[in-house]
């Protein structure tokens, strides 16, 4: 659940006080407003003069018992029942049900929710509460009160009067109303005594009882404004064509003159003007889903563990990235030119990604020694990730610094937000000469980027000339001070690869011989059997590759179309790839 | 971060292990900076314990760098592990700093 999505500003309501709520006269509500996280949502409590409601009570503890002290203290001078709405049976909504005996107990609360979200509860679904991919272990819930049943809709505009061992009463009533295509789609209305009532929506999507509720001028969304983002899309009981068809429920509703104030499952309160756009956002985003994979324990697993392997080479790459600026700035203050060096230190807020890094690596360590689960890494990742993509001037960059190790930190961040939403990086796999390949790719990192030509062509026009000079400083052959031999005997060696992640592939494996210090560097191509081998081999190297480095290189060896081995002996580092077979 | 620092007929050794983030970054450039005003001009950087540098780290590398030109100074790193000279390297540093594979090789050419 990404921040991003939400407006700043001031807050619409003001958290952990009573307030009157819009369009409800002698209604009140107390929000908890949280930060976002997947541990527990924000809960509403809503007093009117009958009773006491509550939206979604949280995944913690401490939450619930706050929440009962501001309950207990409402009924000081007067018992109010109260009655608990669960948005959907996700565990950070309800959660602190199940540690907290004094909201469950039948007497004083009765628990409303969907049907399907009550059967789950019920049958304690640890795939559709996401209690198994949260690490979340889940008690016994007494449901009270079905919304939208299907026992309900058999008797559309008949009220129906409901008592309740907690002394609450309320009066149910079903209808339909027309949706933003066209469709009918059920409503419940729900009274308690005289005063103000919920208007209850099915809005599967997020999750198959995804409800939301309208009280007065405010109306309270769940995670539906969450709903198509990556590492949510995509979980258990995630359904594109029903979020699609719920925003569709919601938009007369939100389009209309009917609401103030939209309160979301997690995050602050926002007005219905910001929702209206939102909602559209969030409408072409799930449209753009089709067939993500589904986000389970498993997939959950395999995306933090990319989630590591591309934070430690993202890492890795802006360090060399910023590293590369601080010389550029370095050799042009040697050269007098203070005032440009100072200016070159704008293109990367280095503190700010350096500061994302050490946040996201302790988190990594909380998540290797038990205390985060797969999917809270993974999305710890996507947020670090959208803070460093926005730390840096990539095109002012590229035009000073070596443009391939933008494009390919970019190529990661991409690989790993594709990843998470649930679909596979994208790859163009034809047949190629690996051999002209490889030629040019060597001469590529033996010339400069800005030749001597250009470089004594430019000198009429300062800018021109400072352009190419921050160029040639910034950007040094790869292969510069190194001895390269390259044998290739059949000129016409053909595999079939992604073109550019090969050669980001192999500009990965120069980079780290010239890196961890050849001298020399062979690079040979040529068939074996029915597939293509080639090998890249440095001597007066320091031996490297470690765990999270070799999954990177195999991941963005197999995208390219092969695979990859690893050997050290002496002083000299081999990576050899295999690739397929024509 | 833990930052050893010895002295060697006059040459002070500041031997680092752990990780040289942003918040150890601080912390060693102020462990230099407080041997340069101590008069102690002749600085190696062991890397041995190191496998993480932040470009918080390269800064301070560089910083020292502009303050260790006078005549008689002495910069220089050694033991890097493949991890910080390949960002070293890569980074363009190593065409400004000395590198040695060892503290008795550095200590012994200065």
């Amino acid at each position: 659940m990404r921040e991003k999505h939400l407006p700043v500003g001031k807050e619409l309501l003001t958290p952990l006080v009573w307030q009157p709520v819009p369009g409800a006269r002698g209604a009140e509500c107390y929000p908890i407003i949280r930060k976002i996280d997947t541990v527990s949502s924000n809960s509403y409590l809503l007093r009117t003069p009958d009773a006491l409601l509550l939206i979604d009570p949280g995944g913690l503890a401490e939450q619930a018992d706050h929440l009962v002290s501001v309950i207990e203290e409402c009924r000081k001078d007067r018992y109010l029942p109260l009655v608990i709405f669960l948005t959907h049976a996700h565990v950070d909504h309800f959660l602190s049900l199940c540690q907290s005996s004094a909201l469950t107990d039948p007497t004083k609360s009765t628990i409303a929710i969907h049907e399907i979200g009550a059967i789950a509860l019920e049958e304690g679904d640890r795939n559709v509460t996401q209690a198994a991919i949260l690490g979340a272990e889940i008690g016994d819930i007494g449901i009270g009160l079905r919304l939208l049943s299907r026992e309900g809709a058999a008797t559309p505009g008949i009220p129906v009067t409901l008592t309740f061992p907690n002394g609450a009463s309320i009066t149910t009533i079903r209808d339909m109303i027309s949706t933003a295509s066209g469709a009918p789609t059920q409503r419940e209305r729900i009274t308690f005594g005289t005063g103000e009532g919920f208007e209850i929506y099915h809005t599967p999507g997020h999750s198959p009882d995804s409800i939301c509720l309208r009280f007065g001028r405010m109306l309270f969304i769940g995670d539906m404004l969450f709903a198509a983002n990556p590492g949510v899309a995509g979980l258990c009981g995630w359904s594109q064509e029903s979020l699609v068809d719920s925003i569709d429920t919601l938009t007369p509703l939100i389009t209309g003159n009917e609401i103030d104030l939209v309160c979301p499952g997690h995050g602050r309160v926002i007005p219905v003007e910001t929702a209206r756009t939102m909602i559209n956002a969030i409408r072409r985003d799930a449209v753009a889903l089709h067939g993500i994979e589904e986000l389970n324990p498993e997939r959950s697993q395999t995306t933090a563990v990319f989630a590591e392997e591309c934070l430690s080479h993202v890492s890795e790459l802006f360090t060399i990235m910023a590293g590369r600026l601080y010389y550029v700035s370095y050799v042009i203050e040697e050269l007098g030119e203070a005032d440009m060096a100072e200016q070159l230190g704008t293109l990367i807020k280095s503190d700010t990604v350096d500061a994302m890094l050490d946040e996201f690596t302790a988190f990594s360590e909380e998540f290797r020694s038990g205390k985060q689960q797969p999917i809270h890494l993974a999305l710890k990742a996507a947020q670090v990730i959208a803070k460093i993509e926005r730390s840096f001037d990539g095109a002012a960059l590229g035009r000073i610094i070596d443009p391939s190790l933008i494009s390919r930190a970019s190529r990661l961040i991409a690989d790993y937000t594709t990843t998470l939403r649930g679909f596979s990086p994208p790859t163009e796999y034809s047949e190629q000469n690996i051999s002209s390949i490889l030629e040019s790719l060597v001469i590529s990192h033996t010339v400069p980027a800005c030749s001597d030509d250009d470089f004594l062509s430019s000198a009429d026009d300062n800018d021109a000339f400072v352009q190419i000079l921050l160029s040639r400083i910034g950007t040094p052959p790869l292969l510069k001070d190194v001895e390269v031999t390259f044998e290739c005997p059949d000129p016409t060696l053909v595999a079939p690869i992604d073109h550019d992640r090969f050669c980001d592939l192999v500009t990965e494996m120069l980079e780290d011989l010239v890196g961890t210090g050849a001298g020399n560097i062979r690079i040979t191509a040529q068939r074996s059997g029915s597939a293509v081998v080639v090998t890249l081999s440095g001597t007066g190297c320091i031996k490297s590759l470690d765990s999270h480095y070799s999954g990177f290189l195999r991941r963005a060896c197999h995208a390219a179309g092969g695979s990859f081995t690893y050997d050290y002996a002496g002083t000299t580092s081999r990576f050899v790839i295999t690739l397929d077979p024509v | 971060m833990e930052i050893n620092i010895t002295t060697h007929d006059g040459a002070t050794v500041l031997a680092l292990t752990g990780r040289v983030d942003t918040t150890t970054a601080t912390e060693l450039e102020l462990a230099i900076n407080q041997q340069i005003e101590l008069g102690n001009r002749k600085i190696l950087i062991n890397f041995s314990g190191v496998t993480y540098i932040s470009s918080g780290g390269l800064r301070v590398l560089l910083a020292t760098a502009k303050k260790l030109r006078k005549e008689g100074d002495r910069y220089a790193l050694c033991c890097l592990s493949a991890e910080v000279h390949k960002v070293l390297k890569l980074a363009g540093f190593t065409s400004i700093f000395t590198i040695y594979p060892d503290e008795g090789e550095a200590l012994a050419r200065w």
